[in-house]
């Protein structure tokens, strides 16, 4: 890789990260806000702040013409696997939670996977995104080399 | 609240760091420490740009003023507007020229294109000013704010020189671009968690408390009125204005002064090292007129309310409402310090990270290692980098007070700048002896209208009958008045001195690379005058009108239904209609947007014999001469 391409990627990873310290920071005061005396609307917010950052996100690989990277989409997915985590283990132990806040949180967290959902299908076609959850389609047996070449061994 | 506070502070400092060090792996130039190889993306200008200004202009000072002043202080917020008028004149002008010569600072394209060693000094004295007591006061104030809002647990010494490590550390490391990367992405946070504390803190406190009683300022002080056009006082410390200090000639010129953060050194090589056709545009339009502006005019009073106690206040009014907020929410509290934190940060990141490249470009490679390779540059700007960091610290932690007297003089003089800059980019008649002579007249103005003069006068001589800015006028508008003046009359006798023509060829190279906007002459005339009047009725004496027209109807019985303070829907109209304004010079005018990238190289100032793309030219009473005499038409090159 020579220098432009390795200042392209620094420059678009900074800009990345600074849509995503901004408006992250903004939204874990909101969330925290709202899980305390904020209440519903201060929650409303925190989820807007992901999900501008979410947009930003995409108006970034937009500018630079790339997608979002494997790094992201492992972040991404720890994330979103640890809150749902968290959600349930918190509805689960601890009290007075499921009464004030499991639904909103819950709400806001649907909201975040439809809309990421719906930026891949739109982005990239129902079959790709359908492939990258396909888990039993991985499944299958490997096939020879030339087999693969000449259409041999497909199911 | 201070374990949060230092968790905030690492995890800046750790990703400030990181990005440098991703940064200055990406880099292979050495050179490109100094400039970020003139490839600094737009964004980086755009929001870097943006909390650069709010930051210069001092956040928690803005804020604490609003306290003190109520809406007559509030209404300098405008002046940004006219900061982003001063950039979109200027910067793209620079950023042509700078690529045509290849050369980068303001020292370096002022001082060449006049050929003056007076004028690089005066940029370097400017250079110093931000990059030493300004950058110093600034921390200062943080060290202050952290240790009286962690009631003592961070003491203000350990903030000093922790935030100064750090800030050397990323700054040493990634060089110029991880700084410019790293400010962008602090300016945006700024600018975020400011939107988010404030419209917390009206949720859960007094629920926009200034829209129905207004601002609960110290007595005498008239809150949601300008105290006149214009006071024949003396000047502060002689005599205190009736009904508070912002009258519209005060307004006005603090307007003018503000003109010097487009202005000063560091903000002009930040433009010459961004790439991007639109960028200036764009970061003047609509982040430097529009958000940052509108940020400041709507979100300024309702945090003003909040902090105005009655008395005097200060610095506990802001640590009072960080823990009112924190009470709500501890986080709340946090984010709404950490803004003010940030905002300083960037102003000292910015103004050492520019000083130390500029000092390292005009004075160590032009006066004490002339020839030095780019490595050499690199190590040099680090060392100066650190240096700089070392003595701010020092200034901050030993000498607040010499180093915030001495800041006051900083955006005065860099807004002197301002007939050096119309010369270079629009006013080739503007000499070198008129912009010269300008300088000696504004410093000295300045100089005498601010703190550090009228003390070192008053204390070695005699005691002078005037005080910081007399007649409420800013020192920048004294300064700038005798400088634009002399400037003018001198130029006036000078236009044909012999560097004249090569003054001449920059411009022909401009306006055959960026002619003149489309429009006519109509419309030419319409946009200035329209800037002239709109600065007149939003910051000049026309805004006197803003006090009583939304209340007080002249015709008709009707009384006033909007509930807000007449000043503020005139500021709101007034800030709406310059973003109009900078819009319709930034865009349609052509003069935010680079439409070429020069592709011929220009060599400013006495060019050798033999040298330089374009060929020396003979003068042109030479030409005319010959042709007279051998009867054939000269040939003009």
């Amino acid at each position: 890789m020579d220098t432009p391409d390795r200042l392209d990627v620094v420059d678009r990873h900074a800009l990345v990260m600074a849509v995503w310290i901004a408006l992250g920071a903004a939204a874990a005061i909101l969330l925290h806000f709202g899980l305390g005396s904020g209440g519903i609307w201060a929650l409303a917010a925190g989820f807007a702040c992901i999900l501008a950052a979410f947009a930003g996100h995409i108006v970034v690989n937009t500018v630079y013409r790339t997608t979002f990277t494997r790094s992201e989409l492992a972040l991404g997915l720890v994330v979103t696997f640890a809150s749902l985590l968290w959600l349930s283990l918190a509805a689960l132990f601890v009290s007075g939670f499921r009464d004030h806040a499991f639904v909103p949180l819950a709400v806001g967290l649907l909201t975040v996977g439809a809309c990421v959902l719906f930026y891949m299908i739109t982005h990239f076609g129902v079959r790709v995104v359908f492939d990258a959850f396909n888990v039993i389609g991985s499944f299958r047996p490997e096939t020879a080399p030339d087999q693969r070449r000449s259409g041999k061994g497909r199911p | 609240m201070t374990a949060l506070v230092l968790t905030a502070l690492g995890v800046t400092f750790v990703y400030a760091v990181y990005i440098a060090t991703a940064s200055a792996s990406a880099v292979r130039q050495p050179a490109d420490f100094l400039d970020g190889g003139l490839s600094i993306p737009a964004w980086g200008y755009i929001f870097g740009g943006a909390g650069i200004v709010v930051a210069t202009l001092g956040l928690e000072d803005h804020l604490l003023l609003i306290a003190n002043y109520g809406l007559q202080y509030s209404h300098a917020a405008l002046g940004l507007v006219l900061a982003a008028l001063a950039g979109t004149l200027i910067h793209k002008q620079l950023w042509l020229t700078a690529r045509m010569t290849g050369l980068r600072t303001a020292g370096q394209l002022l001082g060449t294109y006049y050929a003056s060693a007076a004028i690089r000094i005066y940029v370097l004295l400017v250079v110093g000013l931000f990059a030493l007591p300004f950058a110093a006061s600034q921390l200062a104030e943080t060290g202050a704010l952290l240790e009286q809002a962690t009631g003592g647990a961070l003491p203000a010494v350990l903030t000093i020189w922790g935030s100064a490590f750090f800030l050397g550390l990323y700054a040493i490391v990634g060089g110029w671009r991880a700084m410019v990367y790293v400010v962008a992405a602090q300016s945006l946070t700024v600018l975020v968690l400011l939107i988010v504390t404030t419209g917390a803190a009206g949720v859960t406190l007094q629920g926009f408390a200034s829209a129905s009683h207004g601002i609960s300022v110290p007595a005498g002080i008239t809150s949601d009125r300008l105290p006149g056009v214009i006071q024949f006082t003396a000047g502060l410390g002689k005599t205190v204005p009736l009904g508070g200090l912002w009258t519209t000639t005060q307004i006005l010129s603090f307007a003018i002064a503000l003109t010097g953060i487009t202005l000063s050194p560091g903000f002009a090589l930040l433009g010459v090292s961004v790439k991007g056709r639109t960028v200036f545009a764009f970061n003047q339009v609509w982040m430097v007129a529009g958000l940052a502006t509108g940020l400041l005019v709507f979100l300024g009073p309702l945090i003003g309310t909040e902090l105005a106690t009655g008395s005097r206040p200060a610095l506990d009014a802001i640590t009072s409402f960080a823990n009112r907020l924190a009470g709500r929410d501890e986080l709340l509290g946090v984010g709404f310090l950490f803004a003010l934190v940030l905002s300083q940060q960037i102003a000292v990141a910015f103004f050492v990270t520019s000083g130390a490249s500029i000092l390292t470009t005009d004075f160590v490679v032009r006066y004490l290692q002339p020839g030095l390779a780019a490595s050499g540059q690199r190590t040099a700007a680090r060392i100066t980098i650190a240096l700089l960091f070392v003595a701010v610290a020092s200034l901050a932690t030993f000498a607040p007070l010499p180093a915030s007297l001495l800041s006051t003089l900083t955006l005065s003089l860099s807004a002197q700048l301002l007939p050096a800059y119309l010369g270079l980019c629009w006013l080739p008649w503007i000499s070198r002896s008129g912009v010269v002579t300008g300088l000696v007249f504004g410093l000295i103005f300045v100089l005498f209208s601010e703190p550090p003069g009228l003390i070192a006068f008053e204390g070695l001589f005699l005691g002078l009958p005037w005080g910081r800015w007399p007649l409420t006028i800013h020192s920048a508008a004294w300064g700038l008045f005798f400088n634009l003046g002399s400037c003018l009359i001198v130029s006036l006798w000078t236009r044909r001195e012999p560097e004249r023509e090569q003054r001449d060829r920059l411009h022909g190279e401009l306006r055959a690379i960026s002619p003149a906007a489309p429009g006519g002459r109509a419309t030419q005339a319409a946009k200035w005058s329209l800037t002239l009047i709109w600065a007149f009725f939003a910051l000049g004496p026309g805004a006197i009108l803003g006090n009583t027209l939304f209340s007080q109807q002249t015709f008709g019985a009707v009384g006033p239904s909007a509930g807000l303070p007449s000043l503020f829907v005139w500021q709101v109209a007034a800030w709406f209609s310059g973003i109009l304004l900078v819009w319709w010079l930034a865009y349609p005018g052509r003069l935010g947007v680079i439409e070429a990238v020069p592709t011929r190289r220009l060599q400013l100032g006495p060019i050798p014999a033999g040298q330089g793309s374009l060929a020396p030219r003979r003068p042109d009473w030479i030409t005319q001469g010959l042709s007279r005499l051998t009867g054939r038409p000269g040939k003009l090159q």
